[in-house]
């Protein structure tokens, strides 16, 4: 993993009266201990991951507490675990990203729904949503709606969450209905502090198991009692967690002197309304407001007497709500009309031009959008005039936009040259189709490399090339990493391409790990901890299903990826070709490799420390190593010829010594200018007598 | 008492796994020693590898005891004009803080390094992709209450630190934060492993931040030959070195007609000539890589300390075309017509891992060094001088048309560079631009003729793979002919 939370394991032993100082996820995962949990699940996703991470290191309270912990093999096993709160008091929770794995988790989610639980089930939702944001944009408040569970959205502070943590369950257990709690990144990884509780244990747990089985035809989603549940979400669930959620009073309402206008915000924009308003000089820093606020923690259901008895009086309310369609907005409109409360203007986002809103219909609600909107719906535009002519003063000074830095992938990464090897296999094979998938290697799109076409969802790299391969008149390629194989590549992608006698190939990055969520453990994982199995070889997988062609390559041999990626093209198989493309995340390996290497080094060791380089004089200064490349430590520099102008290729610090550079510049016959430099630290006898010796014969350089 | 009306807002943007979160919490551990409510938030993930990302933090200057039981309501996200410190780890992430409003001469201190670490799309670029950073440096004084710029990387360095404790330095001696210097020394040092490093680091950077140390001065802008003698001083050297007296008296008698007309174009055709009259050939290359200070300046780049001994490999794949060009022409021709003819120019390189460092590389890397004296009898030497011949005369006949249209077919020159395809497909485009705008013009007039020739150079520089050039030529361009299998 990533990172080691052994600091943050001590948090979650916090007890009655203890402070904890720490991120809002972890307070997340300490306030699911203090609601005596059972079971824990999900599927590993920013900004999530830590959730898992932090409870996977936490095996002794779990253990004490009898709590079951499974790393689930995608956010639909994840959900479909929550199956065990149908019929037996059991508290779950399960977490993942949304929407992405929302999507993956519907089916189970839409069964889970419809045959409602018994003990409290909770799915907490990192909402990837606005920067930093690595998917789609869409809002999870659809799913919460078309399957009828319930969503939280707290007001970010931890305290906070901690209670909707511990009156989520409640909710569910009293509406027999899964609750969502939804938190977006910043929410996620907010600093902050809450006074703790104990932890409790299950009545049912590890430590004390269930004994019979409880059988419920009810609970089985088969007509007829499919129609049941859904007459039963409608006629008993809604209107019990709508009772729940008002008698303990999960929305706030935040009093304010103004009696004629008001906000209605989801709550996690209540800190962003807030310092909106203080900026335009309507609040305090201690969140005193001269505008009321009605909070909604609560996202799904709606409160109708709560709402009602808010606007009712006021001239005009505005809608803080981030996402599209505007959900919130147009419920509001239609319960103020149902409940025929009158000559109350509703405004939020600007749904059709010169029409009341001040907020934009899609993307994030940043510091700057609020404060914008905010001072747009109470006519304090000129407050916000400065900020405007200061970005064009800026822009001006600066002359044209900076350049965007994208992520990439990192120094001395696996995944690189196999796109290196790529675009050299292009140059013979001509341009091909590249159907990508979720992953670090989805950084293959961005400059330099600019290879794949389609990106279709995470494990689903060969499914969505099914049409392409048929329709094209040359092979085509597919990528899948190895953590989108387990996820649901092998099923969806791989034994399907070979039950229909499909003739792709299909590129398996092995790097060892589900890397871009934080190095965690996979099936094919190199190694294990004590709580996983041994190595369940891809390898082993693909010869189990069918598959006849498979290659397996050395990543940082890139002329030899290079000629497997041709043969591939134009061998006679017919069938799926797939070429295992071998490296280990340089993440994960320069975290094992350093620790060994300063103790070698301070033990007196020999030791060869590999870094590349370039000669600056051979150099003209064409970067064609660059755009096969990208590597962070392959940079440019002034060219030190005076009478060159263009900035010359450089190795800067951090190079790892992957062997990219010399491996690129041979395969694609680039350039003599690289060269491999090996430092020998704690030399030998032999190595400094060697040194000598060549000392002399390169002193006697003849021009 | 009378409390603060709002928090202190510190925006920090960094790079991906340059210790940001670190310097987060080592604020937020310092602002908690002070008794200062206060919080942290950044948008890991993904997003953070190697890109550009955030953190962000409000710190509340009043003690819990003075605040009682108000709790200030802080924001996750900074708003443009309300934050307080802005901190860049790097230049070009300060212009875009500042272009995206978070620089406001009414509130903000700018502390930023003035470092550069490149984005792949300026790097990438055939010429010179690089942003200005002198406009990054003037913006910030400009628009910043108070800007606080040196190369805070480098001084990182020269304390065996990371930059965070640097960055962290700066703030504090800027004034703006709102904790005291020890508080963030005691957080520091509460961090562990190499507290002592980056407490020096954070120490001097305090110190120049506030004034007592002079701040870093930054690096002479590199060497640039401008003057027309300077030009013609280094080119003759640079051919004595490369191959002979001779030659570079060669070299004079080419530019004599040029040195009495403009003086720009002179300047520009010397500079041009001189490289392309020294071109990288195998005999070249093999030379600069066998000298006494190469050996040196790998020591110097790959931090090599004293008494530790450095292997030097080298990663040289000659093919048909390197071999082809040490022949006498007439067998270089025929073996490069055929080659080209049958698709074999990279057929048969021969990928060589050399250690030039070794006794054995190093005379097999000298041995082809050795054949200077050959290369005037060589099949490359006699195509190159060909083609600066019918480049050259085509520039006598512009300068007495117009000197900005001999000026811009000089620059044409810039096209030919690097090695093996990039080199080919370089000169294909200067052959293609002196072909169809240089011999074969459409337009007689010469100012629209030498923009036509810029905006070809350009969209050749632009774009290696040569669409955008074929655009600018007016017709598609397929110079490679298809190689075969």
């Amino acid at each position: 993993m990533e990172r080691s939370f052994k600091k943050e394991v001590e948090l979650l032993k916090l007890g009655d009266g203890e402070t904890f100082h720490g991120e809002g996820i972890l307070a997340v995962t300490k306030a699911l201990l203090q609601s005596g949990v059972a079971y824990v699940g999900g599927y590993q996703g920013a900004p999530v991951s830590h959730m898992m991470d932090v409870l996977n290191d936490a095996r002794e309270i779990m253990d004490q507490l009898g709590v079951h912990i499974e790393t689930n093999a995608s956010e639909a096993g994840a959900a479909a675990m929550l199956g065990a709160s149908i019929n037996y008091p059991l508290r779950g929770a399960v977490t993942f990203k949304s929407t992405v794995g929302t999507n993956v988790a519907s089916d189970a989610l839409s069964n889970l729904a419809s045959a409602g639980v018994k003990g409290g089930a909770l799915i907490v939702l990192g909402e990837d949503y606005g920067e930093g944001s690595s998917i789609i944009q869409e809002r999870s408040q659809a799913f919460a709606m078309k399957s009828q569970m319930w969503l939280l959205d707290p007001r970010p502070n931890l305290p906070k969450i901690v209670e909707m943590v511990e009156k989520g369950f409640e909710l569910s257990e009293a509406s027999s209905t899964p609750v969502m709690l939804e938190l977006r990144i910043r929410a996620c990884h907010v600093h902050g502090s809450f006074v703790a509780k104990n932890n409790l244990s299950s009545k049912h747990s590890k430590n004390n198991p269930i004994q019979e089985p409880v059988f419920d035809l009810g609970r089985i989603c088969l007509p007829p009692a499919t129609y049941a549940q859904e007459k039963h979400k409608i006629e008993v669930r809604w209107p019990a967690a709508v009772r729940f959620i008002r008698e303990h009073g999960l929305n706030e309402v935040f009093p304010g002197a103004r009696t004629d206008v008001g906000i209605l915000c989801q709550g996690g924009m209540y800190n962003a309304t807030l310092r909106a308003l203080q900026m335009v000089g309507l609040a305090d820093a201690f969140g005193a407001s001269q505008v009321p606020i009605y909070c909604m923690n609560v996202t799904y259901p709606l409160i109708p007497e709560e709402i009602v008895a808010f606007c009712k009086g006021k001239k005009s309310v505005l809608i803080v709500e981030e996402g599209q369609p505007a959900y919130l907005e147009d419920a509001v409109l239609a319960l103020l009309q149902r409940h025929e409360v009158q000559g109350v203007k509703v405004q939020g986002k600007e749904m059709l031009p010169n029409t009341p809103g001040v907020f934009p219909l899609a993307g994030e609600y940043t510091g700057e959008v609020v404060l914008t909107g905010v001072a747009k719906f109470f006519n304090l535009e000129k407050e916000i005039d400065s900020i405007r002519s200061l970005k064009a003063k800026a822009l001006q000074l600066l002359g044209s936009p900076t350049p965007p830095r994208p992520p990439g992938f990192c120094v001395g990464c696996p995944e690189r040259p196999v796109f290196a090897a790529m675009k050299i296999a292009e140059k013979t094979t001509g341009a091909f189709h590249l159907s990508a998938d979720i992953g670090c290697h989805t950084f293959s799109t961005l400059p330099p490399f600019n290879i794949g076409h389609t990106v279709l969802g995470y494990g689903l790299g060969l499914a969505s090339n099914s049409a392409i391969q048929p329709l094209f008149g040359r092979r085509t390629i597919t990528m899948m990493g190895d953590g989108g194989f387990w996820h649901n590549g092998l099923t969806s992608g791989i034994a399907n391409s070979v039950f229909n006698k499909d003739d792709g190939i299909l590129v398996i990055m092995k790097n060892g790990y589900s890397s871009a969520t934080g190095t965690q453990e996979l099936p094919s994982s190199p190694q294990h901890s004590e709580f996983k199995a041994g190595d369940m070889a891809i390898e082993r997988a693909l010869e189990g299903v069918g598959v006849g062609w498979v290659k397996t390559v050395d990543n940082y041999r890139v002329g030899e990826v290079s000629k497997v990626l041709k043969e591939a093209m134009t061998t006679d198989y017919q069938g799926l070709k797939v070429i295992i493309a071998e490296g280990e995340c340089q993440l994960e390996r320069q975290r094992k490799l350093r620790p060994v290497v300063a103790k070698n080094l301070s033990a007196g060791k020999r030791t060869v420390r590999v870094k590349y380089g370039v000669d600056e004089d051979t150099c003209t200064g064409d970067h064609s190593c660059i755009r096969l490349s990208g590597c962070p430590t392959l940079t440019i520099k002034d060219n030190p010829d005076p009478l060159r102008r263009d900035p010359v290729a450089t190795v800067i610090d951090g190079c790892v010594g992957c062997g990219l550079c010399g491996e690129n510049a041979h395969a694609a016959v680039l350039c003599p200018s690289f060269y491999r430099a090996e430092v020998i630290q704690n030399p030998s006898f032999l190595d400094k007598a060697l040194n000598k010796l060549r000392n002399v014969w390169r002193g006697t350089t003849v021009h | 008492m009378n409390l603060p009306d709002r928090p202190i807002t510190i925006l920090i943007a960094a790079l991906g796994g340059e210790g940001g979160g670190v310097m987060a919490d080592w604020l937020i551990a310092a602002a908690t020693q002070c008794g200062f409510p206060s919080q942290s938030t950044s948008i890991p993930g993904v997003a953070q590898r190697t890109g550009a990302t955030t953190y962000y933090l409000e710190i509340f200057p009043a003690t819990r005891d003075q605040l009682g039981d108000m709790n200030p309501v802080f924001s996750l996200t900074p708003s443009p004009g309300n934050v307080d410190i802005m901190v860049a780890s790097e230049l070009i992430e300060a212009g875009r803080a500042m272009q995206n409003g978070y620089v406001s001469p009414e509130r903000t201190t700018l502390v930023a390094s003035t470092h550069r670490i490149y984005a792949t799309i300026e790097k990438m670029q055939m010429a010179d992709g690089r942003f200005d950073s002198s406009r990054v440096v003037e913006a910030g004084k400009q628009l910043a209450k108070q800007a606080i710029l040196f190369d805070m990387r480098e001084l990182a360095q020269a304390n065996s630190t990371v930059i965070n404790a640097v960055l962290l330095g700066a703030m504090a001696g800027s004034g703006a934060l709102p904790v005291p210097r020890e508080a963030c020394e005691q957080a520091i040092r509460s961090g562990g492993r190499g507290a002592e490093a980056s407490l020096r680091g954070f120490a001097a950077s305090c110190e120049i931040a506030a004034g007592s140390r002079p701040t870093p001065q930054p690096p002479a802008p590199p060497k640039r030959a401008e003057g027309l003698q300077e030009i013609l001083d280094l080119s003759i050297s640079r051919l004595k070195d490369y191959q002979s007296e001779t030659y570079a008296k060669l070299f004079l008698e080419r530019m004599q007609p040029f040195l009495d007309g403009d003086s720009k174009l002179a300047s520009e055709t010397a500079r041009q000539l001189a490289l392309w009259m020294s071109y990288e050939d195998i005999i070249r290359v093999a030379d600069l890589k066998t000298r006494a200070s190469r050996f040196e300046r790998v020591r110097k780049e790959v931090g090599a300390q004293e008494g530790e001994p450095v292997l030097v490999i080298d990663f040289l794949k000659p093919g048909v075309e390197e071999f082809a060009s040490l022949l006498p022409p007439f067998l270089g021709r025929s073996l490069t017509h055929w080659a080209e003819k049958n698709g074999k120019l990279d057929a048969y390189n021969v990928g060589m891992h050399i250690k030039t460092s070794g006794v054995f590389g190093y005379l097999l890397v000298r041995s082809l060094a050795w054949l200077k004296p050959w290369r005037p009898f060589s099949y490359r030497y006699r195509e190159e001088q060909k083609l600066i011949e019918r480049w050259l005369a085509r520039m006598r006949i512009a300068a007495q048309r117009n000197p900005a249209l001999a000026l811009e077919i000089a620059q044409c020159a810039t096209l030919l560079k690097g090695y093996g395809e990039t080199h080919r497909r370089g000169k294909a485009n200067f052959l293609a631009i002196l072909d169809a705008l240089v011999e074969n013009p459409a337009i007689s007039d010469a100012v629209e003729q030498a923009k036509s020739i810029r905006k070809a150079r350009e969209a050749a520089l632009a774009d290696p793979e040569g669409k955008a050039l074929g655009g600018a030529l007016g017709k598609p361009v397929t110079w490679l002919k298809p190689v075969k299998n």
